[in-house]
C-alpha cells in the first residue's frame, strides 16, 4: 500500500543476471514533489533499479508501487514498457536520445505520443480532431520550450544544438506528458560545472512548476548533494542507508562504499 | 515605387511555400501537361507518357518503401513481389472473374497487405541485413509463384489486362489512365505528407532513431512496425494495380530483384525522407535511362552502371538525397536577394 503522500515505493525488489544478483532485496519510496537521489559506487546497480522501475528489465521479484496520474494506485511490473508513460512516469536516458533530423519542437511533441486520440486514418486524411489535436499538443510543447527557457530555437534541427540545450529539450520533451514522476538518468554527465549549476536550478524549477517528483540516479556527488531532499545509497545492488544529503555524507557505511574500509587499505 | 514591386511576387511565393498542398496540387498539375505537351509540341514524344506514367507508378510504391526505410529504419527487399502479387489479382478479378475495378483493387491491396503485415511480425525478430535478406525471399517466393501458378498468373506469357472501367460506367483509355495515375500520385503524396508530418510519422521516427526513447514516450514497437509495412505494402499494391492496368500486362520478369534494387535507389538517390525526393528519384532511376540514355550509342544498356555512380556520388556529396540541391540553390536565391534588400531576415 502506498501512503498519501507516496508517489513511488519499490518493495523488496530483486533482479540476479544469471549468477549476479544486481539489486538485492531493495526497498525505498519516493514521496510526492521530492528530489530523491538514487546514489551508489560503480556498479552499484543504480541503472539495473532505474531500468527495473521503468521496465525495460523485469525483475525476479518485488513489487514496485507508484500512484498514477488519476490517483490509483498499481504495480508497475503489470505493464509494458510503452504503457509506463500513459501512468504518469516518463525518464531521460543518459546519452540524450532525440531524434537529430527533426527540430526541437517535433522532438518535445514526440513526448505528446499517448495524448493523441486520433486514428492513423484521421491523420492520414488531416480530419478536424487530428488538426485540433496537433494545435493543441503543438501551443503546449511551446508553453513548455517557453518555461525552459529554449522557446527561440524550436524550429531549429536538434542536430548541431549544444549539449546542455539538448538536455533542455529532453526535459521538456518528458514533460508534456505531465509526468507525476521524472525519472533522470544521470542527468550531469557531459556538463561542465555552469551547465550542472544550472541543471540544478532547471530540476528545482520541474518540481516547483510542473508539480512532480524527481528521482534522480547520478554520478555527480555535488548535483546530488545539492538538490535532493533525501538520499537512497546502494552498493553491490543492497541498500546502505536512506537519509538526507547531510546525513548521507556523514555515514559510514556510505563512506565505505565509496573509499572503501579502512581495513581494506591497510591490506593494501 | 520599387517597394510596391516586389512586394507582389514576394507575396505570392510566401503562400505558396507556406500551403504545402497547394503545392501538392500544383504538382499534378504540371504532371498533368505533360501529355499536352506531348501531343503539340514535338520535344516530348507521345510514347513517353508511358514511360512517365510508369515513373509516377514506381514514385509511389516507392513513396511507401520511403515510409518503411527512411522514416522508420526498416529495410525491405520485397517492394516488387508485393506490387507484382497486387498486379496479378486485380488482373485476374477483373478479367477472368468480370469484377469491377474497386473490387479488384480493394482485394489487391488487401491480400499483399496481410503479407505484409506477417512480414512486419517477423520485422520484430529480425534487423537490418536480416531483415532485407528475409524481405527478399518473401519476394522471390512471390515472383516464383507468378511463374509456376499457370491458372492464375499465365506464368512466363504473363497477364493480361484492360485498362479500368471506373464506377462501372468512364472507361479509360491511355490518355485518361495518366491523369488518373497522376491523381492517385497526388494523393498519396498527400497522405504521406500528411502522415509523416503528425503523430505517426513523429513515432516513427521516434522508433527509428532510438526504439528505448520511443517504447519510453509511449511508442507501441509492435504497432509501428506492423503500420509501417502495412502503409509501404499498401503503397506497393495501388502502384502493381495501376501498373498492370496501364501496361496491361504483368510478367514474372518484371517483379524481379532488380526492381526492389531500383526502388532502394530511387529513395536513396532522390531523398530519404523527402516527398518530392522520391518522385524525383524516380525520375532519375526510370525515365532518364529510358527517355534519354536510349538515345545514345553504347549507353542504353548502362542505366545499372549510372545507377550505380549516382549512388556513390549522392551518399558522398548529398546524404540526404538530389532533393537537396534545390535547398541549396534556395538559399544561394535567399543570399542574392537577401544582400539586394538588406533588412531582409527569413
Amino acid at each position: 500500500m502506498l501512503a498519501d503522500n507516496e508517489v513511488l515505493k519499490i518493495e523488496n525488489l530483486s533482479i540476479a543476471f544469471g549468477g549476479l544478483k544486481a539489486v538485492d532485496n531493495l526497498s525505498f519510496e519516493i514521496k510526492k514533489n521530492e528530489i530523491f537521489g538514487l546514489i551508489g559506487p560503480n556498479g552499484a546497480g543504480k541503472t539495473t533499479v532505474f531500468n527495473c522501475i521503468t521496465q525495460f528489465y523485469k525483475p525476479n521479484d518485488g513489487r514496485i508501487l507508484f500512484r498514477t496520474k488519476e490517483g490509483s494506485e498499481t504495480n508497475l511490473v503489470d505493464h509494458k514498457v510503452h504503457e509506463i508513460i500513459k501512468l504518469g512516469l516518463v525518464r531521460t536516458f543518459q546519452n540524450v536520445e532525440l531524434i537529430r533530423e527533426l527540430s526541437i519542437l517535433d522532438n518535445v511533441m514526440i513526448g505528446a505520443h499517448i495524448d493523441f486520440k486520433a486514428t492513423i486514418l484521421e491523420q492520414a486524411l488531416r480530419l478536424p480532431r487530428a488538426r485540433k489535436e496537433e494545435k493543441a499538443l503543438r501551443a503546449e510543447a511551446e508553453e513548455i520550450l517557453k518555461r525552459l527557457g529554449i522557446w527561440e530555437r524550436k524550429d531549429m534541427l536538434v542536430f548541431g544544438q549544444p549539449y546542455g540545450i539538448l538536455k533542455k529539450v529532453e526535459m521538456a520533451r518528458t514533460l508534456m506528458c505531465r509526468p507525476s514522476l521524472i525519472i533522470l538518468d544521470e542527468p550531469a554527465a557531459g556538463l561542465n560545472d555552469v551547465e550542472t549549476l544550472q541543471l540544478a536550478q532547471l530540476i528545482r524549477t520541474i518540481r516547483d512548476e510542473f508539480d512532480c517528483a524527481v528521482l534522480l540516479v547520478e554520478h555527480d556527488m555535488r548535483l546530488v548533494m545539492d538538490v535532493c531532499d533525501r538520499i537512497c545509497a546502494i552498493s553491490f545492488g543492497k541498500f546502505l542507508a536512506k537519509d538526507t544529503a547531510k546525513e548521507i555524507q556523514k555515514n559510514k557505511a556510505v563512506q565505505e562504499a565509496y573509499l572503501g574500509s579502512s581495513e581494506e587499505i591497510h591490506h593494501v | 515605387m520599387k517597394k510596391v514591386n516586389l512586394k507582389t511576387p514576394s507575396f505570392n511565393l510566401k503562400t505558396l511555400s507556406k500551403n504545402p498542398y497547394l503545392q501538392f496540387i500544383l504538382f499534378g498539375l504540371v504532371l498533368s501537361t505533360l501529355p499536352i505537351l506531348a501531343s503539340q509540341f514535338s520535344f516530348i514524344k507521345s510514347a513517353y507518357i508511358t514511360t512517365i506514367g510508369v515513373t509516377l507508378i514506381y514514385a509511389i510504391a516507392a513513396l511507401g518503401l520511403n515510409l518503411l526505410l527512411g522514416w522508420s529504419g526498416l529495410i525491405s527487399l520485397g517492394t516488387a513481389g508485393f506490387m507484382g502479387l497486387a498486379s496479378y489479382i486485380s488482373a485476374y478479378l477483373t478479367v477472368d472473374m468480370g469484377l469491377p475495378f474497386e473490387v479488384a483493387i480493394l482485394a489487391a491491396i488487401l491480400v499483399p497487405t496481410f503479407i505484409g503485415v506477417l512480414v512486419g511480425l517477423v520485422s520484430l525478430k529480425i534487423e537490418g541485413l536480416y531483415l532485407a535478406i528475409a524481405t527478399l525471399a518473401v519476394s522471390e517466393i512471390l515472383r516464383k509463384t507468378f511463374e509456376e501458378f499457370e491458372a492464375f498468373t499465365g506464368a512466363f506469357s504473363g497477364k493480361a489486362a484492360s485498362f479500368p472501367v471506373l464506377f462501372n460506367s468512364i472507361q479509360l483509355d491511355r490518355a485518361t489512365m495518366y491523369y488518373f495515375i497522376v491523381f492517385v500520385l497526388i494523393i498519396i503524396m498527400l497522405i504521406t505528407y500528411n502522415l509523416v508530418n503528425g503523430q505517426m510519422g513523429r513515432a516513427l521516427n521516434a522508433m527509428r532513431g532510438s526504439e528505448a526513447a520511443a517504447q519510453a514516450m509511449g511508442v507501441n514497437l509492435l504497432k509501428y512496425r506492423l503500420v509501417a509495412f502495412a502503409l509501404a505494402t499498401i503503397f506497393a499494391s495501388v502502384s502493381g494495380v495501376l501498373y498492370v492496368h496501364f501496361i496491361r500486362y504483368s510478367y514474372p520478369s518484371s517483379w524481379t530483384l532488380k526492381l526492389s534494387l531500383d526502388f532502394l535507389a530511387m529513395i536513396v538517390i532522390g531523398g530519404v525522407r523527402s516527398i518530392y525526393g522520391t518522385v524525383l528519384g524516380a525520375f532519375i532511376v526510370f525515365a532518364v535511362p529510358d527517355l534519354f540514355l536510349k538515345q545514345i550509342p553504347y549507353f542504353s544498356q548502362l542505366s545499372y552502371t549510372l545507377n550505380g555512380i549516382l549512388i556513390i556520388l549522392v551518399i558522398m556529396f548529398y546524404p540526404n538525397g538530389i532533393v537537396m540541391i534545390f535547398r541549396d540553390i534556395k538559399n544561394v536565391f535567399l543570399k542574392l536577394f537577401k544582400k539586394g534588400n538588406g533588412n531582409h531576415v527569413s
